[in-house]
């Protein structure tokens, strides 16, 4: 079982003759991921890894129909490629770009919420199920970090996700399905978002969020907690503790502002709904093991 | 970016929104003759991207032309304005006040909006606000492609205590608020404090922007002019040069200086090293599209004058075999005299791990022993560290 994408799901890939979008489409397929098509402006005709590419998506979409739209685009293009998505009907939609600009964030996200689709990112490596199949950028042929397992991830720091699956696999455990929500400031997809999939995904036995400074993210995962709403057991690492005030740490959305964000305040928020707070990427294993137990691993 | 008070009250004066009469001044005779021109009592205030310039004396109210001028030394040539960085002072007509609100135009991440901020209370630390008296904020979400609605503003003015008389000046304020907003891509826009002035004789009450903050996304510089970098934003001659290297830097002053790949791992890096009782030379990010940039990304660091330099990355498109190739070429160009911790994983690892070992580093795996082994390192005494150098560079 996996959350947002599975081996039936049929991708449609934006931005596929690109650099990025070719190299990953190779790996997305060679993981076992069902790429049907493709889309350049001004490339119909050519085919990339065997899978055929067409101007625009309304084109791609009238010979090969699909499920989801994966986005190899820059950021400056990126509004108007899930847009362009939106517009034939997708309902799940990943968009890896770093640099989308904020308020192109902000209409992409209520577009995504009028139509009832699932925007994940932007500034993300996508979304993976070890073993089955992704759309983005993992370097799944890892075995230390990309194990398939029965614990659910959602990050917002590609760089971090390694560091602490790395972790979780150390501990015997291995991963279900992985959500990178981004770093943006106005990801188009949030934690809280997510969970109702973890919640009834019978392969995830427990949910680990990376997090950090900055936004709500954190506090909305401990009020889906507190409301019931969310019942498996929670594992949290967060970026950004001593993060001096006031000052951006790397990703754009890690800024304390308007009096909220800080780390302090959001370890409080999931404690006190019963996650597991961990300090240091190696905790993050120990505390699995705790809320698990050594029996159910794997 | 952040731009300075008179950039902000120029993009406002633009759109329609009342300020008080200014002149941008570079030297103390354009301060003097300024505040002769504009009349005194004015106000001389330094053009600084800090807050809390009140409390540094970075602002005064000036009697005279002659005392603007002489002010105007001491922040233009003497060791006050150099203290903070003073470039540029702006000279302002004093305002009679009667009132102080505050109003601003932020996002909310949540409802995908924008999101206006007001308060009844001008010169209040919002930030401290939110967190100590909330229910005091006044908030209204404004729909991105709909725009503010007058009705949303004229229900905020009478919220804010203004009357019929203000209201229509109010409308027309935020209207002008939420175009500088739109236009120039803004995280913020902002008005604090936003003066009543007093009405005296036939001269009714009125608003008028008292400050400007102007926060403008970096996302949208390609559609915004794409100024390049200047050295005035900048706190620091290494963050300018980082900058324009287009390498993500932070500041500080401590002993050990970050060369890591991934905004995430970079800021736990940060945290783990303050864990373990060290101190942050400088934040550093030569991951994603700067991964090949290891010899500039060292030699800002070395800038520093650290301690040590610690380098971690787990990077899947940043193959760390690149980037040990990178640090090897910058150990050999650059010869840094103090050691260097380096942990790099991913993409290419096995590869990375023979590059470094033949540039002299014992490469780690795991981030935490990486981090103690630094802070350990940044605590000897730097006789020791040299030591740990001529054994080839070997932390």
């Amino acid at each position: 079982m996996s959350v947002f994408i599975d081996r039936g799901d049929r991708v449609l890939v934006q931005g596929i003759t690109g650099a990025e979008g070719s190299f990953w489409t190779k790996h997305m397929i060679e993981l076992g991921t069902r790429v049907v098509v493709g889309v350049t402006p001004g490339k119909e005709g050519q085919s990339v890894e065997g899978v055929p590419v067409y101007h625009t998506v309304r084109r791609a979409v009238a010979d090969v129909p699909a499920d989801a739209a994966m986005l190899f685009v820059p950021p400056r293009f990126t509004k108007d490629a899930v847009f362009e998505a939106l517009d034939s009907g997708f309902a799940k939609i990943v968009a890896v770009a770093d640099g989308i600009p904020l308020q192109d964030a902000i209409q992409i996200r209520k577009a995504a919420l009028s139509c009832g689709a699932r925007v994940v990112g932007g500034n993300t490596s996508g979304v993976i199920s070890p073993g089955l199949a992704m759309m983005g950028m993992f370097p799944y042929w890892i075995e230390r970090v990309y194990r398939p397992g029965r614990i659910g991830v959602m990050t917002r720091s590609g760089s971090l996700t390694n560091e602490v699956t790395a972790m979780i696999v150390r501990a015997g455990f291995g991963v279900s399905s992985l959500i990178g929500v981004g770093g943006d400031p106005v990801p188009g997809a949030r934690f809280a978002e997510m969970l109702p999939d973890f919640q009834s995904d019978p392969g995830t036995d427990a949910v680990v969020i990376i997090g950090e400074l900055g936004g709500s993210m954190e506090e909305e995962v401990a009020e889906a907690m507190e409301s019931g709403a969310f019942r498996k057991p929670v594992v949290a690492f967060l970026g950004g503790r001593t993060a001096p005030a006031g000052r951006r740490m790397g990703h754009a959305g890690a800024i304390v502002s308007g009096g909220k964000g800080s780390v302090a305040d959001k370890i409080a928020a999931l404690e006190k709904a019963g996650a597991a707070v961990a300090d240091r990427p190696r905790l993050v294993g120990e505390l699995l093991q705790r809320a698990l137990g050594a029996a159910s691993r794997k | 970016m952040k731009l300075f008070e008179y950039q902000a009250k120029d993009a406002f004066a633009e759109r329609g929104i009342p300020v008080p009469e200014r002149r941008l001044c570079a030297t103390p005779e354009e301060v003097r003759a300024a505040a002769a021109a504009i009349g005194c009592p004015c106000v001389v205030k330094s053009q600084v991207l800090r807050g809390g310039r009140g409390k540094a004396g970075l602002v005064r109210l000036v009697a005279s032309p002659e005392e603007a001028g002489a002010y105007g030394s001491e922040l233009l040539t003497g060791g006050l304005g150099a203290a903070h960085g003073v470039r540029r002072v702006l000279v302002e007509e004093a305002v009679d006040i009667g009132r102080e609100l505050y109003v601003s135009i932020t996002v909310d991440p949540l409802a995908a909006t924008a999101l206006v901020l007001a308060c009844a209370e001008g010169g209040v630390d919002i930030e401290e606000l939110a967190r100590t008296a909330p229910e005091r904020i006044l908030r209204e979400r404004v729909d991105l492609d709909v725009g503010l609605l007058p009705f949303q503003a004229r229900d905020l003015g009478y919220a804010l205590g203004l009357g019929p008389e203000l209201s229509g000046s109010f409308v027309t304020l935020l209207a002008g608020l939420w175009r500088v907003f739109r236009e120039k891509d803004a995280e913020l826009a902002e008005i604090n404090p936003l003066f009543v002035t007093k009405a005296r004789g036939d001269r009714p009450a009125a608003l008028v922007a008292g400050d400007g903050k102007l926060a403008i996304d970096d996302n949208a510089a390609f559609r915004q002019g794409g100024a390049e970098p200047s050295r005035e934003y900048f706190d620091s001659e290494l963050a300018f040069r980082a900058a324009v290297e287009g390498i993500p830097y932070l500041q500080f002053d401590g002993d050990v200086s970050l060369m890591c790949a991934g905004a995430g791992l970079t800021t736990v890096v940060y945290d783990l090293v303050n864990y373990e009782g060290g101190s942050v030379a400088n934040y550093l990010e030569f991951g994603g599209p700067n991964y090949k940039k290891a010899v500039r990304a060292m030699e800002l660091c070395l800038a520093n004058d650290p301690k040590v330099i610690l380098i971690v990355t787990f990077g899947t498109i940043a193959r760390a075999d690149v980037m040990a190739d990178g640090i090897a070429e910058a150990i050999a160009k650059l010869k840094p005299r103090c050691p260097i911790v380096a942990c790099i994983r991913g993409t290419g690892e096995e590869k990375a791990v023979e590059t470094l070992r033949a540039a002299g580093l014992d490469p780690l795996f795991d981030t935490e022993e990486a981090v103690r082994r630094a802070v350990s390192l940044s605590k000897a005494p730097r006789a020791e560290a040299t030591r740990a150098e001529t054994t080839g560079g070997r932390a």
